[in-house]
């Protein structure tokens, strides 16, 4: 893998990651006047608070798929994750009418997969490619026959506030969102671990030779995708009132595509969780605006590739620039 | 001087066949299991039916062979050919011959190969992220040209053709052997081949060789357009129309035949043979799993089993 | 149906004949073809078939894409299932047009083929057994106009483009929103059949419009994922849809959902496997059996509550009348 920008064992300076955090904010930005421009209902506060809402439930996903992709690695079974832990988690909340049971199981279920799946990494030495490709089918292979297709609808209405209720007038997943950006950015930044998890990314074998324990980190990247997962899987149900097997089925690849966009690197050591943030955001806002506009749902995967394109683009000339300065 | 050097440090594709990777004990024991056990299995109709179903992905699992031999990806393989395919279908309806529509197929898959490459070389941008964009691309142009239907009225050439038998092969499985071969001859006697793997591992070596990097590099990846092309021409054939998102998921399926045959991501290294392997075993495991009529949520799950098992064989052996 | 003495001594004949002990499997043979494993509507669909299968003692094989909904997949299976020879199939296609040369092998090899749910685009079918997509689409789409008493505004979720189940529901919406004048449409936007999907267009729909009055959805899961979008944003418009799976149902007596129209699955798999086996045994099957378009409402949603599970097929001859 190529060294980035940094030494290894150190993350990249602080003044890169704000460099391409303030080109993705100043997209934002560019999107929203567009939009606003475009359509007058883009600019009300209850459609913004749509936007954030739809981005928060695909940033709890790529919160922790960032992490793994910090270590250059990639988890392709958050979808399937979601789906199963979401169908075993509606099962207990109406069996035994508890909320906090079912978010519970839901998180542990998420976190369990995620574990097997640093285990497949790191103790079986599969490439998490693979690994995390081949979960994404045996998870899928449990939850059909699981469900039998049928689907688990009617819940307490305590679970329909976290995904559909507002504190203040803001919807309760924005509150998450934020939550967890806050907890996982000081994670990255602040600790011991995070510094370990980039110095992995960049460079493994010279993480591993001063001292890093590389296998308890990569475990602990899958274990907290998988938990995001099952956490965003609690919320799913929340917002749409039933479990199905297959909501996990659109949720595999724009995860990613919101790290990636974020500035994320597939070659580790680089992104931030409020790069991933900004990400979702512009991933969501394409999607609402097009609604907004009535532009043919035809156009949407079309939009995405590009948006997805031009944002990476920028974001590797911008590095290279940095670089060329550096 | 150094090129030679690139030259004699390719592996013979021989040399694996000493130490067989775990896709090859798996694939055996898949064969004599469901022969064993179904009887319908093990006639030469199922195996003909194995190969049709198999050609397809054989098609998009060779160039993905040298893409990740360079340390890339092609995400975008499965919705180029879905496009391909309509833009063939459409020529065929407007009344014009197969090999125009072929020549149609073949053109745009390749500019959406070069598409990719251009952006993993030129612009640097990671090929996993690249083929993203170029899969959504691909896929919304589908969509928009077809509002998201099938394409049919394609006339009585591309079905017959399909359906043709060559000294009593199917077209499909005569058009994947032959990229086979091609695509071996390419990778292991030629001197493209060894710039190929040179890629992957050595790349400062192909510089240093005065060799032109880039051009390759490009062209491993307008390799997997073209092809997309190509099966493009078996997948219409087999559906008697275009469908624009058919074909959405095979990248997938043909990064796991190309992995489980023994091409890893990280070191760069390859063994064509073992992507035949792979494409096979993908497609013997389907088959057999039809045949015994397991359960379908049973047949999901084995795919998953079946790509960490072969990858746990093989790190167990010490192999990656 | 058969009488009892005879049936018992011609399967104990074949039984014997074949070394094996006799089992209520010794009977017909029916692959059945379904689009996935997770739409509830094809699990009764299986479901029925199972039940109609057992009561006339034969034995239902089914072939489900691992991907779901995929041509390629559904393709293969039908020529895997054709080296089984079974004795007939059953038959809905992933698509209705690329699935043609699939039905064309099954014709190849002899193999009688009953058409159910959606109308296949050519090939032989002994067959087709089904709801009229159409007039469900205009009948439920109606039932929602005149309860706005002809005015208002209106938008319409709409379900997989290229799915001939979405063609007709759609032409149906439209026709009856011609018969409505006063009734504006402001939006046809597509949410896949998905029900996240649907949620998400809604929530962005009703930003763009303050007055929505009614929904037309053409499926249940758009439907429920309409009414989750309207209760979180505290609005309210009539929603109807079609289906009438025990979900629908259940939240049209609950009161959230005016109506739904009923698709039937279950039916679909009960006459659609019957008509297989009636086929095979030499008794007449009709070239179609289309279901009357019914609205389910609050007033006759009574029977169409049940789970599956507790269903029986009903008997030909109460649903084929000819």
């Amino acid at each position: 893998m190529n060294l980035s920008l940094a030494d290894s064992g150190r993350r990249p300076a602080l003044s890169a990651d704000v460099a391409t955090l303030a080109y993705r904010v100043l997209a934002v930005l560019l999107l929203c006047a567009v939009l606003a421009l475009a359509s007058e209902a883009f600019f009300t506060a209850a459609n913004l608070l749509n936007v954030l809402r739809q981005a928060s439930l695909v940033f709890l996903i790529a919160s922790g798929l960032t992490l793994v992709i910090l270590t250059a690695g990639v988890d392709l079974s958050v979808g399937a994750n979601v789906a199963l832990s979401a169908c075993l988690a509606a099962t207990a909340i109406k069996a035994t009418g508890s909320v906090l049971l079912g978010v519970a199981i839901g998180f542990g279920c998420g976190a369990g997969i995620g574990l097997c799946n640093g285990l497949m990494v790191t103790w079986l030495r599969i490439p998490p490619f693979i690994a995390t490709y081949g979960m994404l089918w045996v998870l899928n292979g449990i939850t059909y026959w699981y469900m039998a297709g049928d689907t688990i609808h009617g819940f307490p209405p305590g679970l329909r506030a976290l995904g559909s209720g507002h504190l203040f007038g803001v919807p309760v997943p924005i509150y998450l969102m934020l939550a967890f950006l806050a907890a996982g950015t000081l994670f990255t930044r602040y600790t011991t671990y995070g510094q370990e998890i980039y110095a992995i990314g960049a460079n493994m074998e010279a993480a591993r030779l001063s001292g890093t324990p590389v296998r308890a980190r990569l475990n602990l990247v899958y274990v907290l995708s998988g938990a995001m997962a099952g956490l965003a899987a609690i919320v799913y149900l929340a917002r749409l009132n039933s479990a199905e097997a297959d909501i996990g089925e659109s949720l595999t690849l724009p995860p990613i595509a919101a790290a990636l966009i974020g500035g994320t690197s597939l070659f580790g050591g680089v992104g931030t969780l409020t790069g991933t943030l900004v990400g979702s955001i512009i991933l969501t806002l394409v999607l609402n605006g097009m609604n907004l506009l009535a532009v043919n749902a035809n156009w949407q995967p079309l939009v995405t590739g590009v948006i997805v394109l031009i944002a990476v683009w920028v974001d590797i000339v911008t590095r290279q620039r940095a670089e060329a300065r550096a | 001087m150094a090129e030679s050097a690139i030259l004699r440090e390719r592996s013979h594709w021989a040399a694996h066949f000493a130490a067989i990777p775990g896709v090859g004990y798996i694939l055996a024991a898949m064969l004599a299991g469901f022969s064993l056990v179904s009887p319908g299995f093990g006639t030469w109709a199922n195996f003909s039916n194995i190969g049709v179903q198999s050609s397809i992905l054989l098609l998009l699992a060779l160039p993905m062979t040298f893409i990740i031999m360079s340390e890339g990806l092609d995400l975008s393989i499965g919705a180029v050919l879905g496009l391909c395919g309509v833009v063939l279908a459409m020529v065929l309806v407007d009344g014009r011959g197969v090999g125009l529509g072929l020549a149609a197929a073949l053109a745009v898959g390749l500019a959406f190969g070069m598409v990719n490459g251009a952006l993993v070389v030129g612009a640097h941008i990671p090929p996993f992220v690249a083929t993203l964009g170029t899969l959504g691309v691909a896929q919304g142009l589908a969509l928009v040209i077809t509002d998201g239907r099938s394409v049919v009225g394609i006339g009585d050439a591309l079905p017959a053709l399909y359906a043709s038998t060559w000294l009593g092969v199917p077209f499909s499985i005569v058009v994947a052997a032959a990229a086979y071969f091609v695509f071996h001859f390419l990778l292991y006697h030629t001197r493209f081949g060894a710039y190929v793997f040179a890629l992957g591992g050595n790349r400062d070596a192909l510089v240093l060789a005065g060799v032109r990097v880039n051009a390759v590099h490009v062209a491993v990846y307008a390799l997997g357009g073209l092809m997309a092309g190509v099966g493009a021409l078996l997948l219409t054939g087999r559906m008697n129309a275009g469908h624009p998102i058919a074909a959405i998921g095979m990248e997938f399926d043909a990064i796991a035949a190309v992995i489980v045959g023994g091409t890893s991501f990280e070191r760069g290294n390859g063994w064509l043979p073992g992507t035949l392997l792979g494409a096979l075993t993908v497609g013997v495991l389907r088959n057999g799993l039809n045949v015994l009529a397991v359960p379908s949520s049973l047949q999901v799950a084995s795919i998953g089993v079946l790509v960490i098992v072969a990858l746990l064989v093989d790190s167990m052996r010490g192999r990656s | 149906m058969k009488c009892g003495g005879l049936d018992v001594i011609a399967l104990a004949a074949v039984a014997l004949g074949m070394g094996t002990a006799p089992a209520w499997g010794d009977g017909e043979k029916i692959a059945l073809f379904t689009k996935n494993q997770t739409n509830p509507y094809f699990q009764s669909v299986r479901v029925a078939a199972e039940n109609a299968a057992k009561q006339m003692n034969a034995t239902v094989v089914n072939y489900i894409p691992t991907k779901p909904d995929s041509i390629p997949e559904q393709m293969s299976q039908i020529e895997d299932a054709i080296t089984k020879h079974p004795d007939a199939i059953v038959f809905i296609p992933v698509d209705f047009k690329a699935m043609v040369p699939g039905v064309q092998k099954m014709n190849a090899a002899g193999i009688p083929v009953i058409n159910i749910t959606d109308r296949v685009g050519g090939g032989e079918v002994v067959s087709y057994v089904g709801s009229d997509d159409y007039n469900l689409g205009l009948s439920t789409a109606r039932y929602l106009l005149k309860r706005m008493n002809g005015e208002g505004n209106v938008i319409i979720l709409e379900g997989v483009r290229g799915a001939i189940t979405n063609v007709e529901r759609m032409k149906g919406f439209n026709k009856a929103l011609t018969e409505f004048p006063k009734v504006k449409l402001l939006a046809s936007q597509p949410a896949n059949y998905q029900r996240l999907q649907a949620l998400q267009v809604t929530e962005n729909l009703l930003q763009s419009y303050p007055k929505i009055d009614g929904i037309l959805a053409a499926n249940d899961a758009m439907g429920m994922g309409a009414i989750e979008a309207l209760e979180g944003a505290n609005r309210k418009a009539l929603v109807v849809s079609i289906n009438a799976t025990k979900e629908g149902v259940e939240a049209v007596k609950a009161g959230k959902l005016l109506a739904t129209g009923d698709y039937n699955g279950y039916l679909q798999g009960c006459i659609g496997t019957m008509a297989a086996i009636r086929y095979l045994r030499k008794l007449p099957v009709p070239k179609e059996v289309v279901f009357p378009a019914t609205v389910i409402d609050s007033t006759n949603y009574q029977g169409h509550d049940m789970a599956d599970a507790q269903r029986t097929c009903p008997k030909w001859e109460d649903v084929v009348k000819r």
